[in-house]
């Protein structure tokens, strides 16, 4: 056994829906229940910054390492997890009566994603990825409206069962392989058309979570179906997750293999060019932002596929700030959509009278998906562009320029409705205390890190070293 | 005061004036509009003293500044000025300055218009002031985003449309100078983004150059108005409210002909010389084409905004002869950055007496004006200076700019510089049909109403004709700061 210390962090995220759970059980208040899991958030948040430093491997040698790579990814899960909960506090487009259910269900789920990103050995692997993924199905189910809310979780469900079972499969043809399940073994056999495919299926169901072309069908009508929180938790704490599980596995498992990369590639100009032609088409901001999802994980796979430290380290950093930004576009969702409804761009109309507070937190968001200084979207633009062209792939630096484009069209009419549309017969917008906070936080977040990247990036390098390295 | 990082001081300027409009609660409108004029009158102070510290006789870049940002990534805080920056700083801080004064009767959202106004400006201070290609290019979008809230808000005339396609093509230059400007990093070896580092690199070979300068010189050459992507530059003048219109024409197209000639003509020069009769043809169409074009225009705005892409032209025509080298290589330099100045004051002055006029009309049509002249005098006064500047009248700051950029034209370029001042007769054709039919003539009745300029809305546009007249009538002011600086000596 190894230093079971270094567990602290996802022992504290356990704990949170352990209290959480007894919370309900004893049946205190909805709004109770939240507090008390707010405190425990916030203390797994401080613990996981603490041990951000912390290396070892805390079971069996092989199955599980905590390194700075997966500490950073952590903080992202965390950071995302206390601001999804944050904004929990008026979760009206939840089921009354499953209100006080929820902050178990976002631990359960950051503990399986915490978990994931520390997983080196398969098996710990999918066990992690089945964790994390049933928190959020049950969560994705919750909608208020009961119907859209059950149809939106059997999409999900089905789509994740599939693709986990693909993943499975994928896992038994590696063993079949090499006959190991440890992924630094895997490394080291000598590669194989049957390893090839095993590792392509693996990955499919990572790139699922991601909402990579082809596994992006199940995102718009999920994000569409499921309640505002749910949609937020999947579209932040999740992404880091996936990023980082996808990122382990290419660097760990996968040989430097021409067939691998050239998949890849296609798919990451593949999900970019559909996600923001698609997005273009869309009045529901929730279906927008889903396709904007799929448009992002194709830049955060430019990164990736230039098998660097440099692009590891991009594609990290890019996941990392897009926890806030994502969460900033999320919040004027919930925000506007507070009746359990979905917003659409016309529910936006004069957003700046009626809560200039939420207008600026929506042009922060959209600034940083479309990469605009000075929000930490340009810097991570810049990077993993940067990474692309180190790895001689200027043309995909063009895609993927043209793409940032294409998506600064529909962010900016998103921006328009806001700013310019008189609001109409729309009222003034009160936001609870802790969502302004929450607002606050993350807009900060995003801009410290735009005009100062260097904490931030500094972390995804010794992140990407420790991948690297092996 | 030696040791004061005048240049960071004079960037945040605008920077500070932002904070400050953020904090003030809407309501106060009138301390939002004194704030801001306090931070650009400091700007102002700051880039006149920025002038006066600069040692024309040492030359090269001075008052350096250097800070890491991002070590592990190479990227710096390095801002310097040589002379080009030193004249475009101060040109920004005028049009900053006077662009406040003639906003002073803003009357809806005012709390927004200045937060936006300010972080443009921001970003334009940043890109003159840059060495380094990451902080050149995350100020350039700073200062380019802002245009489509102040345009589609503020704005008129299909102001949504205009904005939009304003902002998109320009984000469609980013798309080249994305992997146009980190080609620079990683083709030197990916140790620095410092310009005048990677000018010395010795990677940049004859070939590595001619495929990348046409991303860098294109994708800046739209913000510049350059033919044929000038297409979002008329719309955009036109829809843009007055203040807006001056910064725009009057500075940020200046940052693409800066772009192109900071970066672009420095780190590549043989790229540029191998393209600069290619793009001095495309430069001296688009001299032509402007003024064409602008001879058939009604609207008093897209007058001025066809006129802009002809003496952009000029600008553009300037650098390229530059990049080409020979005997009036220098000629060209100073004729293109003098006519960045130039152009940008005269365009300011143009929008700010069109601006006054249609505040109270609501009418830009020329035909329906007559005799503004005499309905107006200042008014009225002001524009014909404009006009007569643009049309390159002796006196003005832009005679000298345009009579150099010609003569060093007519020397390497001999067909072009003869067809460019052929589009010179065409401008003056233009400027004169307009002045003909609304400034004089048989006065318009309708318009027999209308308030002259009153002293304080007088003071922003006395200053850009002072400005005008003070470099027209001494040229050597500034072509001295040009000169002697730019390469040092």
């Amino acid at each position: 056994m190894g230093n079971l210390e270094l567990f602290l962090p996802e022992a504290m995220v356990l704990l949170g829906a352990l209290v959480a759970f007894v919370a309900s059980v004893v049946g205190l208040s909805g709004r109770t229940t939240w507090i008390i899991s707010l405190v425990m958030a916030v203390l797994a948040t401080v613990v996981t910054f603490v041990y951000l430093g912390a290396q070892g491997e805390p079971f069996f040698p092989g199955i599980y390492r905590v390194d700075a790579f997966s500490q950073i990814l952590k903080v992202g899960v965390v950071v995302g997890l206390l601001l999804t909960l944050m904004m929990v506090g008026n979760t009206s487009s939840i089921r009354e009566r499953s209100r006080p259910d929820i902050p178990i269900l976002l631990f359960v789920a950051s503990f399986g994603m915490m978990m994931l990103v520390s997983a080196t050995e398969m098996l710990t692997l999918y066990v992690a990825l089945e964790l994390s993924a049933y928190g959020l199905y049950i969560l994705a189910a919750l909608h208020r409206l009961q119907r859209a809310g059950s149809e939106a979780a059997a999409k999900y469900i089905l789509y994740g069962a599939a693709s986990s079972g693909v993943t499975l499969y994928g896992i038994s043809l590696i063993f079949g392989a090499t006959g190991t399940t440890y992924l630094g073994a895997i490394a080291q056999t000598p590669s194989s058309p049957l390893l090839i495919a095993g590792i392509l299926l693996a990955l499919s169901g990572i790139l699922f979570k991601l909402a990579v072309f082809p596994f992006h069908a199940w995102a718009p009508d999920t994000y569409q179906g499921a309640p505002h929180e749910a949609v937020t938790f999947i579209a932040t704490a999740s992404k880091v997750a996936a990023v980082g599980v996808l990122a382990r596995l290419m660097f760990l498992a996968v040989p430097e293999h021409d067939t691998l990369v050239t998949t890849l590639l296609v798919l990451c100009v593949a999900s970019m060019v559909i996600g923001n032609l698609s997005a273009i088409a869309q009045d529901d901001l929730k279906r927008l932002l889903a396709y904007s999802t799929v448009a992002h994980a194709g830049y955060i796979l430019i990164g990736l596929v230039a098998f660097t430290s440099l692009g590891a380290a991009s594609a990290i950093y890019y996941v990392l700030v897009y926890v806030p930004i994502v969460f900033c576009a999320f919040l004027v969702v919930c925000a506007l959509g507070a009746d359990g409804s979905n917003p659409t761009k016309a529910s936006l109309a004069g957003l700046y009278q009626r809560s200039p507070l939420l207008a600026i937190t929506l042009l922060v968001g959209m600034f940083g998906l479309a990469g605009i200084p000075p929000t930490a979207g340009f810097t991570g633009k810049w990077f993993i562009f940067t990474a692309a062209l180190d790895s001689g792939m200027f043309w995909l630096v063009l895609v993927g320029a043209i793409n940032a484009t294409v998506s600064l069209y529909y962010y900016l009419r998103v921006i328009k409705e806001a700013y310019l549309t008189p609001p109409g017969e729309l009222g003034a917008i009160r936001l609870t205390p802790m969502m302004a906070i929450a607002a606050w936080l993350a807009m900060a977040m995003v801009l410290v890190t735009g005009f100062y990247p260097r904490p931030v990036w500094e972390l995804a390098e010794s992140a990407a070293r420790a991948l690297v390295g092996g | 005061m030696p040791g004061f990082p005048i240049l960071t001081a004079t960037i945040l300027c605008p920077l500070i004036a932002l904070l400050v409009t953020l904090l003030i609660p809407g309501r106060h409108e009138k301390a939002i509009k004194i704030a801001n004029t306090l931070c650009a009158l400091a700007s102002v102070i700051l880039a006149i003293t920025i002038w006066a510290q600069y040692d024309r006789s040492v030359g090269g870049f001075q008052m350096m500044e250097d800070m890491a940002w991002l070590p592990s990534f190479d990227i710096r805080y390095t801002v310097g000025v040589d002379g080009a920056g030193v004249v475009l700083g101060l040109l920004t801080a005028i049009v900053f300055f006077t662009g406040v004064l003639s906003m002073w009767t803003l009357k809806t959202r005012v709390k927004e218009y200045f937060a936006f106004k300010a972080a443009l400006v921001f970003g334009v201070f940043g890109v003159f002031f840059a060495l380094d290609i990451f902080a050149f290019f995350f100020f350039y979008e700073i200062a380019v985003l802002p245009m489509y809230p102040l345009i589609a808000i503020w704005g008129s005339t299909r102001k949504e449309y205009s904005a939009m396609k304003l902002t998109l093509f320009l984000m469609a230059g980013s798309v080249l100078l994305f992997p146009g400007l980190i080609a620079l990093y990683v083709q030197a070896g990916g140790e620095t983004w410092n310009i005048l580092e990677l000018a010395q690199s010795p990677q940049y070979t004859r070939t590595f150059q001619i495929f990348c300068y046409p991303f860098i010189y294109i994708g800046f050459g739209v913000l510049a108005g350059m033919f044929p992507f000038h297409g979002w530059s008329p719309t955009g003048h036109v829809a843009a409210p007055t203040a807006v219109s001056m910064l725009h024409a009057g500075v940020l197209m200046k940052l693409g002909a800066f772009g192109i000639l900071r970066i672009g003509m420095t780190c590549l020069p043989l790229g540029a010389a191998y393209w600069a009769p290619t793009f001095a043809t495309l430069a001296t169409a688009g001299i032509i084409y402007g003024a064409f074009v602008a001879m058939r225009q009604t609207d008093f705005k897209y007058v001025i905004g066809f006129s802009s892409v002809s003496h952009m032209g000029i600008v553009l025509l300037g650098l390229n002869i530059y990049a080409g080298g020979g005997d009036v290589a220098q000629t060209g330099l100073d004729g293109a950055i003098f006519q960045m100045f130039a152009h940008g004051i005269m365009t300011a002055l143009f929008f700010s007496a069109v601006g006054f006029i249609y505040d109270q009309t609501h009418d830009r049509d020329i035909r329906h004006f007559g005799g503004l002249v005499s309905q107006v005098p200042i008014a009225g006064s002001m524009f014909i200076l404009a006009a007569m500047c643009g049309m390159g009248v002796p006196g003005f700051a832009s005679f000298w700019a345009e009579l150099l950029v010609f003569i060093a034209a007519v020397q390497t370029y001999p067909v072009l510089g003869i067809l460019a001042i052929v589009g010179l007769i065409f401008t003056a054709a233009y400027t004169l049909r307009v002045l003909g039919k609304a400034m004089f003539g048989p006065r318009n009745k309708n318009w027999e109403h209308l308030v002259d300029v009153g002293v304080w809305a007088l003071l922003p546009r006395a200053i850009l004709v002072g400005v005008l007249l003070l470099f027209g009538f001494f040229p050597n002011l500034i072509l001295d700061m040009i000169r002697s600086t730019v390469w040092g000596p």
